[in-house]
């Protein structure tokens, strides 16, 4: 037992070394379990007419059909939140385009696995900034990463 | 020797022994230090004064309390695999069977807010079981109660706090957070028969209602296709849309009736960490 | 007799216990602190070490010891208080040329290969052992490759194949190109995706555009206007997006060889120890 014990720590030294690489004070811990639940941000923007008009179109779809039909989008974001960011960061042509592309690899369900990486809740991370038609905007992670969420 | 050379002969004892205590005294006064900034929570500085004091303390006398002091300013920092460590490096040295119990309950705490729950009720059963500790029943009890609290099993903590006896307020408090949580079995229950009804159970009313909306919509489409004769619209309608909210009306059943308990749990935990006010982990 | 006597007492008196306090018990003499931080530094204890090192270094000069502050930071991969450190070792120390190199491998592992070469140019003291680290550096880059013989020159000739495999990769990459992958879609739905290796997302890409344009085709030849519109237009959504979805999967074919290359180059030098210094501080 104490023999196990003796390698454990040895095998931990490691750990506990890099915890102190970084100056550090009496932590706020808090007992509160963490929260994983995602909730929508139904929030509009008055300003900017164009985002105004898709934001709503895309509140009432989740109001009233996205979150009482189940969890049925395996992806991260989700496409229709896919599908706003898009827009958000390029135009509403390129944007709809950017979406069928993500609406037909959703359908295959067999090839995800091995394809993308995913974040902590088990979805696979596939973010519009892959797809903007930059190379540089590109940011490869092979699929065995486990990726923060954004 | 002389008389003069017997008195000078003892005063060299006296000052040779004077300054080997001396010797010992600088290490006290160097735990003394450590501590002094353990209690500023000066955390990291404590630690390295600590260390210092356990790289010097040829004889290993500090070995258990440094030890000790340095797993707590870790835990101080939330660093609990490190407290842990040192913690375990204190039980190692430890020369009493107070010291040991203390060394092993403070591991426990740590793992308990560390969340690794079950490792934690696993030392405490293996505490329990051991004979040295026999008069501590009670402590163990009390900490497999915290243990429960932080596994979020509220009525098993309850349990354990009442045979502390002395705990009476921490058993009616998880008693009562027990009682005030959903039941995700039930919710789901309701839901398979009534959809929406689950949700409703949990207070989510709109989200119940639309559900109930959908699956009666759909339902009714679906059953009038095959009455109709329509078997293939029947069979789309019934696949793609029915089936498709009846399952997402289950999934919301459970998972709001978990994010309700969450929140329960959570204002428990709260509450506990800044109105408690006895041992906590 | 007496006297000497005396005198010798009176002397181990004072002497003696004051021995013992400044060696044994002053924990932050000078001796002693440089011992505790050699052990901090041992533990891997990096920030304790360099703290204590610089309490040290307060007193006394010391270039080994900055040296060893310099290293406990490149440690901690905080490479540019690494790299300021190893440069205020001064020029005429014996460690100098040491530091010099460190440096270097700090802005390779730093990914600063613009100032990698611009010291190494600089300065043809550092080019002998420099040289394999220069090279390599070109692989993480889109500068001009030197010419392969000078390339794979400062290797030794076990390493050699594998240099030289890098070479060619590098020299001529097997990227996929999204112009390509774009016709090939638009030629056949989801031909794209094959190219880029996409197999599943290509028969997809092909089944929803061709179903919705079939039932497209079957709806207006049923004189449903609406659904004939309607189909169309997803159909044409499906066929758009399957060309652009073409390109942009041939870009992440490309940043995904990318990724594999330099990871395997990284995994080469670590192999080959490239990055492991040749003082051992700790026995």
């Amino acid at each position: 037992m104490r023999f196990f014990i003796i390698i454990c720590l040895i095998y931990s030294i490691k750990i506990y070394s890099q915890s102190d690489w970084i100056k550090w004070g009496k932590a706020n811990y808090s007992y509160q379990i963490k929260d994983n639940f995602q909730h929508r941000d139904y929030s509009l923007d008055y300003q900017n007419p164009e985002r105004f008009v898709i934001k709503s179109l895309a509140d009432t779809y989740w109001l009233f059909i996205s979150d009482v039909d189940g969890d049925n989008c395996s992806f991260n974001p989700t496409c229709s939140n896919f599908f706003l960011q898009s827009v958000e960061k390029t135009n509403i042509i390129q944007g709809s385009l950017m979406f069928f592309d993500r609406f037909t690899r959703d359908m295959d369900i067999l090839g995800k696995v091995g394809n993308y990486p995913r974040v902590s809740d088990g979805h696979f991370f596939d973010p519009p900034s892959l797809y903007l038609m930059n190379q540089d905007s590109v940011k490869y992670s092979p699929p065995s990463f486990v990726v923060k969420n954004e | 020797m002389n008389r003069t050379q017997i008195n000078i002969f003892t005063f060299l004892i006296f000052i040779l022994v004077f300054s080997n205590l001396n010797a010992q005294d600088f290490l006290k006064k160097q735990f003394d230090y450590a501590k002094k900034l353990y209690n500023n929570e000066q955390y990291f500085d404590s630690i390295t004064e600590f260390k210092r004091l356990l790289f010097f303390d040829s004889k290993g006398e500090y070995k258990f309390e440094a030890n000790n002091y340095i797993g707590l300013s870790y835990k101080e920092g939330a660093k609990f695999s490190d407290a842990i460590l040192y913690f375990t490096l204190a039980e190692m040295n430890a020369t009493t069977n107070d010291e040991l119990f203390d060394s092993k309950i403070e591991i426990i705490r740590s793992n308990i807010l560390r969340r690794t729950t079950s490792h934690a009720i696993e030392l405490l059963n293996s505490v329990e079981s051991d004979k040295r500790f026999s008069n501590r029943a009670k402590e163990i009890n009390y900490w497999k109660g915290w243990a429960y609290i932080f596994s979020d099993n509220w009525e098993e903590a309850s349990n354990y706090f009442a045979q502390t006896d002395s705990n009476t307020v921490l058993k009616d408090f998880c008693k009562k957070v027990a009682k005030k949580k959903y039941s995700t079995s039930l919710a789901k229950l309701l839901s398979l028969f009534i959809p929406g009804s689950g949700q409703m159970y949990t207070g989510h009313f709109l989200s119940g209602l639309l559900s109930l909306g959908w699956n009666v919509l759909w339902g009714y489409v679906t059953i009038n296709a095959f009455v109709t004769d329509r078997v293939f619209d029947g069979l789309i309608v019934g696949n793609f849309l029915w089936l498709r909210f009846y399952n997402g009306n289950l999934q919301n059943a459970t998972n709001f009736a978990e994010e309700e308990n969450l929140k329960i749990a959570n204002n428990a935990l709260n509450y506990l960490q800044f109105n408690y006010h006895g041992t906590k982990p | 007799m007496n006297k000497i006597f005396f005198l010798a007492i009176f002397i181990c008196s004072i002497s003696f216990p004051q021995e013992i306090t400044s060696t044994k018990t002053d924990l932050f003499s000078l001796a002693n602190t440089k011992k505790f931080a050699d052990y901090l530094f041992c533990q891997r204890d990096y920030l304790r070490a360099i703290n204590e090192y610089n309490r040290y270094l307060l007193k006394t000069k010391s270039d080994s010891i900055v040296f060893k502050i310099a290293f406990a930071y490149s440690k901690m991969e905080e490479f540019q208080n690494s790299i300021n450190t190893f440069q205020s070792i001064p020029k005429n120390s014996e460690l100098f040329l040491q530091a010099k190199l460190e440096i270097l491998k700090l802005l390779f592992q730093s990914n600063n290969f613009v100032e990698l070469r611009k010291k190494i140019t600089n300065d043809s003291l550092e080019n002998k052992n420099a040289q394999p680290l220069l090279n390599l550096s070109f692989l993480f880059t889109n500068d001009n490759l030197p010419e392969k013989n000078d390339f794979c020159k400062p290797f030794p000739s076990e390493d050699l194949n594998k240099v030289k495999n890098f070479y060619e990769w590098k020299k001529d990459p097997p990227y996929k190109s999204p112009v390509a992958a774009g016709i090939l879609s638009a030629i056949i739905p989801g031909l794209g995706k094959f190219y880029t290796q996409k197999f599943w997302d290509g028969v997809w890409g092909f089944i929803s555009s061709v179903g919705f344009a079939y039932l497209s085709y079957d709806n207006f030849h049923a004189d449903h206007n609406f659904r004939g519109w309607l189909f169309g237009g997803l159909a044409v959504g499906f066929y758009g997006g399957n060309i652009y979805g073409s390109a942009a999967s041939a870009q992440i074919y490309n940043a995904k060889i990318q990724f594999d290359f330099v990871s395997e180059v990284k995994n080469f030098l670590e192999r080959n120890n490239y990055f492991i210094p040749k003082i051992n501080f700790c026995q």
